[in-house]
């Protein structure tokens, strides 16, 4: 399961509901991936938001994909690889 | 109309006949509509005791189950129960009262971030800021409990909310689910050929075929493809105990033959399983030879412990069937078959102290067809699961994911209310019981007519075991010498009972249990001594098993 460290860099649109950055960042800590970088705007519509984060794991990417596209807040989601470090 | 009025109106929209739960200041509100709300409300001895029964119900109906708990203390009390609840995977909608709005974040008296404390161990949660939002939250709330995989929900909702007006005063209608994603034809003629290829193909058998109500599918799939089966430990039930190559329980205190076969076999099929740690042992020595085909609804669990050759994630109703076929394995059934005669356990267990093992296969054939049997943790849980029979999934509730002692009790007492034809019975121990032996109190108050089975050793039993095996014997916090007069004290709650010591007292004890009119206390003495065997060790592979 463990590989080399890889880093990625994640697009995530969800509800702009006041806890929302805490269920991310929580799901992203537990499963196994630190933050290198992170911005958060909200959408023109005020309904949502758009993170954009970077994260590093020796942990397949896939992983932390499918856990946080089952975040009832998470719309939208896709992410970039990245080189190994 | 409060908004209270609309939340018990909602409830018995979603069909909600049941909720458990323990009344306090910031929950008063809700309570105060309850009073007369149409729902039925079982008051427990503990917010524990009250989402326990919750997953009882839950799990033994197969329908949601509902908790109410005040803020603060009231809250931090259900949290074990949604860890329990997110670990194996049993619907349930948590309502919690909270503070005022206006005094959130100020450190108000009861005042606990509920949301925040249990983001881990929610499948989603909410705070109520407008009570009009009522209507959509507990419809989501609902809904996310029960689809996909099923899981806990939480929705706090501030006193002021509780007491506003609604604008609507109208409960929407239910929301016309999406159908699941149908079968992918690429995905099942790999798994077909998979299994056409296989000379030593096994199912794996997890609590997902319960939840799933895909039971007679699997069945049907295993007779038709006559093939060995193994179960986990929330598999239990799900495969026809009569299908003459089902193995049993694999894992850490699995029975050989499972455990032997898995490691000899080419191609395991999980279905609704996740290949948790007990099951595995070490998990890169788990069934070394076999491809995989991982049948789950969750996408999470396809290659997060071991990658699949073929994962599906769909209806288990759909895909079963269409794996039907005719299987070239006559030497691998009589292999597996010649394993399980071979290592059968034996109960011809010397002297006349009690053996549990016995006592629960006693036990076993002596309950009528309908009931169920409620566990704690420890190791009168691993004997029910090696030496009782069950027909159905939802005939053992054993604290699986989570291994939460004191699950039993409180479990029964949900399970008795979902299932009131069905005889209720729990198994416990007596470190367990005592975790949430307040729970007597309210079989008692709510005159359920649950038959307590206490195997008593004296002992935190399986951490003994451990200490024995692996900590040379340092006994450290394990002795139960001093436990209470258990018999007296089910008395005292209303409760009558028995103590046993010795074997030839067993049966006509469980006789007379069984054929008392309401709840009863078996209180079994037995050796400190006894392991839980065979076991495999940690750090090794499930071929390696310590027996007695």
């Amino acid at each position: 399961m463990m590989n080399e460290k890889q880093v990625h860099e994640m697009v995530i649109e969800a509800n702009n509901t006041p806890e929302v950055l805490e269920r991310i960042l929580r799901v992203i800590r537990h499963r196994g991936f630190r933050i290198s970088t992170i911005n958060s705007v909200q959408m023109n519509d005020c309904n949502n938001i758009k993170i954009t984060v970077t994260v590093s794991s020796e942990r397949p990417i896939d992983l932390l994909y499918k856990q946080l596209d089952k975040l009832f807040d998470v719309s939208k989601l896709s992410y970039q690889q990245s080189t190994a470090i | 109309m409060k908004a209270t009025e609309f939340i018990v109106n909602a409830l018995r929209k979603q069909g909600v006949t049941q909720v458990f739960g323990y009344p306090g200041g910031a929950i008063m509100p809700l309570y105060d509509a309850l009073y007369d709300g149409g729902v039925s409300h079982l008051l427990a001895r503990h917010e524990q005791g009250a989402v326990m029964a919750a997953l009882g119900y839950a799990r033994a109906g197969e329908r949601v189950g509902v908790c109410i708990a005040t803020s603060g203390p009231g809250a931090t009390n259900i949290v074990t129960g949604l860890a329990e609840a997110m670990a194996d995977s049993i619907p349930l909608v948590a309502f919690t009262g909270q503070v005022p709005s206006a005094l959130i974040g100020v450190d108000t008296f009861q005042e606990v971030d509920i949301l925040g404390m249990t983001l881990s161990c929610t499948k989603h949660s909410f705070l109520v800021e407008d009570q009009n939002d009522l209507d959509r939250i507990i419809a989501e709330a609902f809904t996310i409990a029960t689809t996909g995989r099923p899981g806990p929900v939480l929705i706090d909702i501030p006193k002021d909310i509780q007491l506003a007006e609604m604008a609507v005063e109208t409960v929407s209608e239910l929301p016309v689910l999406p159908a699941l994603d149908g079968l992918v034809e690429a995905q099942v003629t790999a798994a077909r050929a998979l299994l056409h290829a296989a000379k030593k193909p096994i199912l794996y058998v997890g609590g997902g075929v319960g939840m799933a109500d895909a039971v007679p599918e699997l069945r049907e799939l295993a007779a038709a493809l006559e093939i060995p089966i193994v179960s986990t430990l929330k598999g239990i039930g799900s495969p026809d105990p009569e299908h003459p190559y089902y193995l049993g329980m694999l894992g850490m205190h699995g029975l050989k033959a499972a455990n032997l076969a898995v490691q000899e076999s080419d191609l395991l099929i999980a279905v609704g399983a996740r290949f948790d740690d007990r099951v595995t042992g070490k998990l890169d020595e788990f069934a070394p030879h076999a491809k995989i085909i991982h049948l789950d609804i969750d996408a999470c669990e396809h290659n997060k412990l071991r990658v699949a050759n073929v994962a599906i994630s769909t209806d288990l109703k759909l895909i079963l069937p269409a794996l039907k076929m005719t299987l070239d394995i006559a030497p691998w059934r009589l292999h597996t078959l010649e394993m399980k005669v071979e290592t059968a356990f034996r109960y011809d267990h010397p002297g006349i102290a009690i053996y549990a093992p016995l006592l629960l296969k006693q036990l076993s054939a002596s309950l009528p067809e309908d009931h169920f049997v409620a566990c704690d943790v420890g190791q009168h849980q691993m004997w029910t699961a090696q030496h009782m029979t069950f027909t159905q999934p939802e005939n053992l509730l054993s604290s699986a994911g989570f291994g939460t002692m004191g699950f039993g009790l409180p479990a029964a007492v949900g399970a008795a209310l979902a299932r009131p034809d069905a005889m209720p019975v729990v198994v416990t121990g007596d470190g367990s019981i005592m975790m949430n032996i307040q729970e007597l109190a309210t079989i008692n108050r709510a005159k359920l007519p649950v038959k307590i089975v206490l195997i008593d050793n004296q002992r935190l039993g399986m951490v003994r075991q451990w200490q024995t095996l692996f900590f040379d014997g340092r006994l450290s916090q394990t002795i139960l010498d001093d436990n209470p007069d258990f018999v007296a004290l089910a008395a005292a709650c209303g409760i009558p009972g028995e103590a046993i010591v010795v074997k030839e007292q067993v049966q006509p004890a469980i006789d007379r249990m069984l054929a008392s009119s309401g709840a009863y206390f078996l209180h079994v003495q037995i050796s400190e001594q006894e392991n839980v065997w065979p076991l495999v060790p940690p750090g090794v592979n499930n071929g390696e098993m310590l027996e007695q």
